[in-house]
């Protein structure tokens, strides 16, 4: 009995366990993602009105959108990176060691066999709260679509632009 | 076994337990988003940069481009401004990646302590250096002495001297193994001046080459396969249509041979002999130029004794045949000789071909200004040895040369070596040479260096540097500057460090321009990678007094072995790049080894049988290696290739065949050898599948007469499909359809697509063990069959790159249980890594054979992972993968073309093996624009009746469209 039954339930149980581990749909944006800093998209971007590619510079020029350099923060905020900040940022500043890097938690995460890059969908006019969702209403940056192959295909198909598997999968 | 929980049922749960377990784990943990804290402004993540750079892996000194990314370099191309690689470069080139990211380079400076080796500081090593370079400087003259390759650049070899000069010492020894000085001593003899000629091969219509392995090796392999494929290309030549004849003289046939019309199979040692010979045939029959202005009866006793018939007793070579050579040669409007190997007769007799004949000027010139002879000549390099083991050296500086394992074991350096007190050792990876260092020191890779070269007149090339160092090595320019300025001698080295010397030297090339405008012309040099100014022919006229007595044939031994360089691993250097041990050698397809090339009927007299493991013993040493049996070497030959057999240079070069160089007297590739077979057998990895074609259309080839008349060579007759059926809908390509044109006639087999294909789509290496099951993963290749005698014309071979064939109608596809192979929008057969599951159907229903399977997770060991291009994915284990025409590059010019609003043109794609190619035997382009360069070839005069698909008649209609191979019907013998 026990031969047939224990690992019939291992099975079950493993197949359950799959089931649930694969429907956490691995590659999902993370929605928990806790930042080193608690700098607000809906301050820069929202009240300020500071246009997207003002940090995330390379989004019409490359595959990457960039995060924008420490140099640009400063750029707004201060002179110098010491004692020049607004004493608003100052107490998570100090926090950065030098090289004064800020090492971000990332939130948007694709697998390495897609080829995705932002360059062409920048230069059709896509907005970049399409896929990103209205980041300029978040303190904390959390994904509102999730970035899956569906996502894709429905605005490739409704654009009527290629959804040849190679424009992505090579 | 009792009831309840078997060891079987365990296992089985606990695997099944610990998947389940690792499920969760596939959440990827957060990654990091690291931004510059200050941006170069310069660098675009994800946007390659270039460089203009030079190559150095040998001394033809092509131009190259790297392209970087994220301040890696990651792919090496011909620099389209250089006048001698004009945008391409060969496998060795390409492989240069390997030196720079190769896992086993010495990564710090390390001391010898006892038998161990322990890191020391630059500092301390240094320290050491240069005390000891005062201390031996102190005792006298000539204490030190230096010993590296002779192709450094001129920059490097000043500095090297005003070093040596600081120290008092004048021994700076300049030593390659495959030397040129038998050339330069020929042409002392013949013209009373040692530079040696530049070639234009294309302005021959015959060509003999006697060992001279051009496509390969020999001198500028990547400018003389471009001429060579113009020489065989057809076209009009006194009222007819024609193609070059080409002529190869050796006792092998290499791929160069295999691309002539004619490989005359000598004894190694007889070249010389029939070179003479030809001229014999040609002064007496009075085929000579009268514009040459010879003394055609003070040189008739030059060739005296060599007369076609007392030759073709010596060297078997039937006389006919040379009287056949010396009649084309001599007739011919046009002609050039060439001469390789080791014996000054030769090279000798190659000039005086090409001058009687009135080549001179023309497809062998002279010009002025010449680069100074690099090369140290063989008696300093003796006499240096000598003074080491005498003891009258203290301190010996090795850079880069490797002399244990390349200087013939008569000079005994080991021995010599190992009585220097201080011995030490700067290079990349470290040879055998380096095990007798006491000193090691880590240099920078030539691509993270400032180097110039002088190739030749008129051309000099500057390379600056692409990267940061991925180890913590020096620029030796940089170590011997400071170490001169060490000696305390004033003014030894005149420079800040290598880049002030190299630009102080270049801004003398170009005095005018300098002082105009110093920092412009320096941007505009590093910009362009070099500076070219015109040449002037000059004024050399043959010594016919000098060429009196006929030279002394050399004696030919019953039993001789014929050492060559290898293509790819040349004296040795590449062995410890993975990429050159993987590509196959083009003739034996043999990867990883080496071999002794044997005759059957040789083979049968000494009874050998294949892959039999066979001793080689000369006068000099005696080595071990596997046979092989074929006819492409002459009968009484042994013949190893130079390259392996390295007892050390890292992991890929250590314990991989035998070395030659053990075997040979200096100064000689031949020697004197018995052989006797050991009955035990290794195997020699092969990634071919069979030796002929069977009559298959895989490669097709035809005779010009066949060409010239439009007729269509008998043996591709039937690979017609007599009617294209459709089984399924037909495909539709909207807007583009990609596809290949290949001139199989312009493929001279150097496997340069190869290397760019493995670096451009972050193919894995395999090695031997894995070669000899099939798994070799290169997506492309060089398809050599040889030629079957039931046809009555061939060619010596059939070769043509043999890449995804793009098929209209692919097997591939309709195999796939989960449509990972599918056909694409524009034509191309994808295969979508993710979804593949690894049936392997599709590679079973490949008749190309072109679809690479992943048994195992591909590695590449720390940090040739670097070299990886970040635009194509890696695939994982369990993944079939295969050619897509590099559809990252494709994809990247249509977005280009997309943002700027407009078509994509034609040539603005050019994927990685059409790139590369020396000979531009392949284009690439969209089979729906009829004015696509690659469309025209298909269609061009001389080219619309050779065109061929390859398979044909299985109706797969393959988007490459091959031109056949052209070939002179030869006389019967």
């Amino acid at each position: 009995m026990n031969r047939t039954i224990l690992p019939l339930a291992a099975v079950l149980v493993v197949a359950g366990l799959l089931t649930f581990g694969l429907s956490q749909r691995p590659w999902a944006p993370r929605a928990d993602v806790p930042q080193p800093i608690p700098f607000s998209h809906r301050i820069h971007a929202g009240i300020n009105k500071i246009p997207c590619q003002y940090c995330h510079e390379y989004a019409r020029r490359s595959q990457t959108s960039g995060v924008p350099p420490v140099a640009r923060c400063v750029g707004c905020h201060g002179a110098a990176l010491v004692g020049g900040l607004q004493p608003v940022t100052r107490p998570w500043m100090d926090h950065t060691q030098p090289p004064f890097e800020i090492r971000w938690n990332r939130v948007y995460t694709l697998p390495d066999f897609v080829r995705f890059t932002h360059r062409p969908h920048i230069a059709a006019g896509v907005a970049c709260q399409t896929c990103h969702g209205p980041v300029q209403t978040m303190d904390r940056i959390e994904p509102v679509h999730e970035i899956n192959m569906g996502f894709c295909l429905t605005c490739h198909t409704q654009r009527k632009v290629s959804t040849d598997c190679d424009t992505c999968h090579f | 076994m009792s009831e309840g929980f078997s060891r079987r049922s365990f296992l089985k749960l606990a695997a099944t337990a610990g998947a389940a377990a690792a499920v969760p784990g596939c959440q990827p943990a957060a990654r990091k988003l690291i931004p510059y804290v200050v941006p170069d402004e310069n660098v675009i993540p994800g946007v390659p940069q270039f460089y203009a750079t030079t190559c150095t892996e040998c001394g033809a000194g092509c131009g190259v481009v790297a392209r970087i990314r994220e301040g890696r370099v990651i792919k090496l191309e011909g620099n389209p401004a250089d006048p001698i690689g004009k945008g391409t470069i060969c496998a060795r080139g390409h492989a240069a990646l390997q030196g720079v990211y190769n896992p086993d380079r010495l990564r710090n400076p390390m001391r010898r302590q006892g038998s161990s080796l322990k890191t020391v500081s630059w500092d301390e090593a240094e320290k050491l250096l240069n005390d000891a370079l005062k201390a031996a400087a102190a005792k006298g003259k000539n204490r030190i002495a230096y010993l590296g390759p002779a192709h450094q650049g001129p920059t490097l070899r000043a500095i090297t001297e005003a070093w040596l000069a600081a120290y008092q010492s004048y021994r700076g020894i300049f030593y390659e193994a495959i030397s040129e000085t038998p050339a330069r001593d020929a042409a002392e003899m013949c013209f009373g001046q040692r530079d040696l000629p530049v070639y234009h091969l294309n302005k021959a219509e015959v060509l003999i080459s006697f060992g001279a392995d051009f496509n390969e090796t020999w001198r500028s392999p990547v400018e003389l396969g471009r001429q060579f494929a113009e020489f065989r290309a057809p076209q009009a030549r006194r009222g007819k249509l024609a193609i070059g004849y080409a002529y190869y003289v050796s006792p092998r046939m290499n791929i160069t041979a295999g691309r002539c019309d004619e490989w005359i199979a000598a004894p190694a040692g007889a070249e010389a002999a029939i070179a003479l010979s030809v001229l014999n045939v040609i002064l007496s029959q009075g085929w000579v130029s009268p514009n040459a202005q010879i003394d055609v009866a003070g040189l008739k006793s030059f060739v005296a004794s060599y007369d076609p018939a007392t030759v073709s007793q010596q060297t078997g070579v039937p006389a006919k045949t040379i009287e056949a050579m010396g009649e084309r040669f001599g007739k011919a409007d046009g002609a050039v000789a060439l001469a390789g190997g080791d014996d000054p007769a030769t090279h000798a007799a190659a000039y005086v071909l090409n001058v009687v004949t009135g080549n001179l000027g023309r497809t062998m010139e002279f010009l002025e200004g010449m680069p100074p002879e690099p090369e140290t000549r063989t008696n300093d390099v003796v006499a240096a040895l000598d003074s080491m083991r005498n003891g009258e050296v203290d301190v010996l500086f090795i850079n880069e040369t490797n002399p244990v394992f390349s200087m013939p074991p008569a000079w005994r350096a080991a021995e010599a070596i190992q009585k220097v007190p201080l011995v030490v050792w700067a290079g990349g990876v470290p040879g055998e040479t380096a095990e007798y260092a006491h000193l090691l020191l880590p240099l920078h890779h030539p691509l993270e260096d400032w180097r110039d070269t002088f190739p030749r007149a008129g051309v000099h090339g500057l390379g600056q540097p692409v990267m940061q160092p991925v180890f913590w090595s020096k620029p030796l320019g940089d170590l011997l500057i400071a170490s001169a300025r060490e000696s305390g001698v004033k003014n030894a080295a005149p420079w800040e460090n290598s880049q002030d010397a190299l630009r102080t030297g270049w801004m003398k090339l170009n005095p005018k321009a300098a002082a105009a405008d110093a920092e412009g012309f320096w941007i505009q040099s590093l910009r362009e990678g070099g500076y070219v100014e015109p040449t002037q022919q000059a004024q050399v006229k043959l010594n016919v007094a000098a060429l009196k007595t006929s030279p002394a044939s050399r004696e030919l031994p019953k039993l001789v072995l014929a050492a060559y360089p290898h293509p790819f691993l040349y004296d040795g250097r590449g062995a410890d790049k993975p990429w050159l041990q993987e590509i196959p050698e083009p003739v034996t397809q043999i990867v990883w080894d080496s071999w002794a090339e044997i005759h059957p009927e040789t083979a049968k007299q000494y009874g050998i049988s294949k892959d039999e493991v066979v001793e080689i013993r000369s006068s000099e040493g005696v080595i071990k290696t596997a046979a092989h049996i074929s006819e492409r070497v002459c009968k009484g030959v042994v013949s190893v290739p130079i390259g392996q057999g390295h007892t050390s240079l890292g992991r890929y070069a250590k314990g991989v065949g035998a070395n030659p160089f053990v075997l040979l007297k200096p100064g000689q590739f031949s020697a004197a050898v018995t052989i006797s077979p050991t009955h035990t057998t290794h195997e020699l990895a092969t990634a071919l599948f069979k030796e002929h074609e069977l009559g298959r259309s895989i490669v097709e080839a035809q005779t010009i007469t066949e060409l010239a008349n439009g007729v269509k060579p008998k043996e591709w007759q039937t690979d017609e499909v007599p009617k294209p059926y459709e089984m399924y809908p037909t495909w539709q390509y909207p807007v583009h359809q990609w596809g290949m044109t290949i001139d199989a006639n312009a493929c001279t087999g150097c496997s340069a697509c190869v290397a760019a294909c493995y670096a451009e789509n972050n193919v894995p290496f395999v090695g031997r063990e894995n070669v000899i099951n099939g798994r070799i993963m290169s997506w492309i290749r060089l398809e050599r069959y040889y030629p079957e005698q039931k046809y009555e014309h061939q060619p010596l071979l059939f070769l043509a790159p043999m890449l995804c064939q793009q098929c209209h109608h692919a097997p591939c596809e309709p195999v796939c249980p989960v449509f990972a192979a599918y056909h694409t929008q524009e034509g191309l057969n994808g295969q979508v890594y993710n979804r593949c599951v690894g049936t392997r159907y599709c590679e079973n229903n490949c008749p190309y054979k072109v679809r690479r399977f992943n048994w195992w997770k591909p590695e590449w060991p720390e940090p040739l992972n670097y070299q990886l291009n970040p635009d194509v994915t890696v695939r994982g284990a369990g993944v079939m993968e295969k050619c897509t025409f590099c559809v990252q590059r494709i994809r990247h010019a249509e977005i280009n073309a997309m943002i700027e609003k407009r078509p994509v043109r034609d040539g603005e794609i050019v994927p990685a093996c059409v790139q590369t190619c020396p000979t531009h035997a392949l284009s690439f382009g969209d089979m729906n624009d009829k004015n696509s360069e690659m469309m025209k070839r298909r269609v061009a005069t001389n080219n619309d009746k050779r065109t061929y698909r390859s398979l044909n008649e299985l109706n797969t209609q393959p988007a490459i469209t091959y031109l056949r191979e052209l070939y002179n019907e030869r006389e019967k013998a």
